[in-house]
């Protein structure tokens, strides 16, 4: 419920545009609690990249001290650096503690567009257009459509098969 | 003394890293554009299309043999030019030379108005219309069904729906145990909410496809490869290969919204397809259903569906006459690579005439 004063600035179409201007409010709200889940994933993502990265480097510098300066050994270490550095980097996209940081970033990632996707839709709204929802349920309705005609198509091509 | 020539860097070396230098300046000059190269290979026609979906026919190189046709299923990723991606390295070339009759599948390029188009849409749909259509034009009641990668999932589902139209079953590096795959592709998909994906996003961007392979193998894929492909710039062979190969890693196209949840949860989350626990279009598929010949192709490289993921379709079939095949490559070496068109490709296309209807 608007308050007095808010009523009698906005009136006409405007009334509706300044319940969709606290709409947005709420949602920028909102999206800033997200935005800290998706800080903190971002930066354990980064952080076991850079681990892995560190623990590989240091494997490798075991292996080969100094970084040779002839053809044939400098392509030898490149080779061994490659090497430690897929299967450390690997072993890190194969674990859980990746699967599951890189999951819940990903579903941080999607809380914030769809928080986005409602501010958009607000003033979609606010200029009589049609928002997600509306499009998603023309395409729900177009794909059952679809359907239809082709299980109406596959039966008629059935019963002139019968027919003949 | 010893200090001063330990630090000198070899010339030989020197040489190298100028040489490098000067193959990425002249890079521009010597390489095609991406779009100049044209991953049309083998010729043939559209013979039937259904929404965005197309079955290509190919044109006979030599006499044909074999009556029943084979129809590919390819991937839901990337695009279908891998299995015909040069004329020395062609799937579909090498099975035409051997007589052998070839369609294809091509998926084609979903938008955000086919979001909703699930797994029942692309077996019960597509690919039983294109099955019906080159039944009816080959005059056959059924054909030899080859899938590949994902689209050896829709194959299965599919030979389980409507056994009496495939003669022979080909899967090749089918995902099949969702839970057995070792692959850092199948950790990803465990661990996302593919509900809100779909929800949020509509169709899985491409974007999201490429960032599942950076991740197969980073430092080889991501410098070895291309300090390899600067060194030959020179060589004109390798370079076509390489451009060819990597403009199709870079044509993947989004995948119907439906449909990736239903593979992603079904597949790989709950792993419902081996487990005979899965429904397509409210029916149940059924492994034991699958009774015709079988012939199973899995790589023991294979980075992005792994052995231990596709060998059960093997095990768990109800077919008497099934043959396993296990080859010392990866999953793109299967099927486009010279052991492919040495050993891969002979067996199979003589697996095939063995189990097909001749002229």
């Amino acid at each position: 419920m608007s308050s007095k004063p808010q009523a009698l600035t906005s009136v006409g179409p405007m009334r509706n545009f300044s319940t969709n201007a606290k709409k947005i409010a709420t949602e920028l709200l909102d999206a800033n609690e997200d935005l800290a889940e998706f800080n903190k994933r971002l930066t354990e993502y980064y952080q076991q990249l850079a681990d892995t990265w560190a623990n590989a480097q240091k494997k490798v510098n075991t292996k080969m001290p100094k970084i040779p300066n002839d053809q044939e050994k400098f392509d030898s270490y490149k080779r061994i650096w490659i090497d430690i550095f897929d299967n450390d980097f690997t072993e890190l996209f194969d674990s859980h503690k990746f699967g599951e940081n890189y999951g819940k970033l990903v579903a941080s990632e999607l809380e914030l567009s769809k928080h986005w996707e409602q501010m958009v839709n607000v003033m979609l709204q606010s200029a009589n257009l049609p928002n997600k929802k509306e499009i998603d349920e023309i395409y729900k309705e177009l794909h059952a459509l679809r359907k239809r005609v082709s299980k109406l198509e596959s039966q008629t091509k059935e019963s002139k098969i019968r027919s003949k | 003394m010893i200090e001063e020539n330990s630090s000198r860097l070899d010339p030989k070396l020197v040489e190298e890293f100028l040489k490098f230098g000067k193959n990425m300046i002249d890079a521009p000059k010597l390489v095609p554009a991406p779009d100049e190269i044209n991953l049309e290979v083998t010729e043939h026609e559209v013979a039937y299309t259904e929404d965005k979906v197309r079955l290509l026919h190919y044109k006979p190189r030599t006499s044909m043999q074999i009556k029943t046709p084979l129809i590919i299923a390819y991937a839901l990723i990337n695009r279908y030019h891998i299995l015909d991606i040069h004329p020395k390295k062609s799937w579909v070339r090498n099975l035409l030379d051997q007589g052998i009759d070839v369609y294809m599948v091509d998926w084609g390029t979903p938008t955000n108005m086919d979001k909703y188009l699930d797994l029942d849409d692309y077996v019960n749909g597509y690919l039983d219309n294109c099955v019906d259509f080159v039944r009816d034009e080959s005059e056959v009641d059924n054909v030899s069904l080859q899938g590949y990668c994902t689209g050896g999932t829709i194959a299965t589902v599919y030979t389980s729906l409507h056994p009496e139209k495939v003669k022979n079953f080909v899967a090749t590096a089918p995902v099949i145990d969702g839970w057995r795959d070792t692959t850092v592709v199948s950790n990803l998909a465990k661990h996302i909410d593919v509900d809100k994906m779909v929800d949020s996003i509509g169709n899985m961007p491409p974007e999201f496809m490429y960032y599942c392979f950076s991740i197969l193998k980073p430092f080889e894929q991501g410098i070895e490869k291309y300090t390899n492909f600067f060194r030959n710039i020179e060589n004109e062979s390798y370079v076509d290969n390489f451009l060819r190969v990597e403009r199709w890693l870079g044509d993947t196209p989004p995948i119907p919204g439906e449909l990736f949840k239903q593979w992603i949860r079904d597949i790989y989350q709950d792993n419902l397809l081996i487990q005979d626990k899965m429904y397509v279009g409210g029916k149940h598929i059924s492994l034991k259903n699958i009774t015709m010949p079988i012939f199973t192709q899995v790589a023991v490289g294979d980075h992005l569906v792994s052995p231990e993921c596709s060998m059960p379709l093997h095990y768990a079939v109800g077919s008497v006459d099934k043959t396993l095949r296990v080859y010392p490559t990866g999953h793109v070496g299967m099927i486009a690579s010279s052991l492919s068109q040495k050993k891969v490709l002979p067996e199979l296309g003589q697996w095939l005439k063995e189990h097909s209807e001749l002229r």
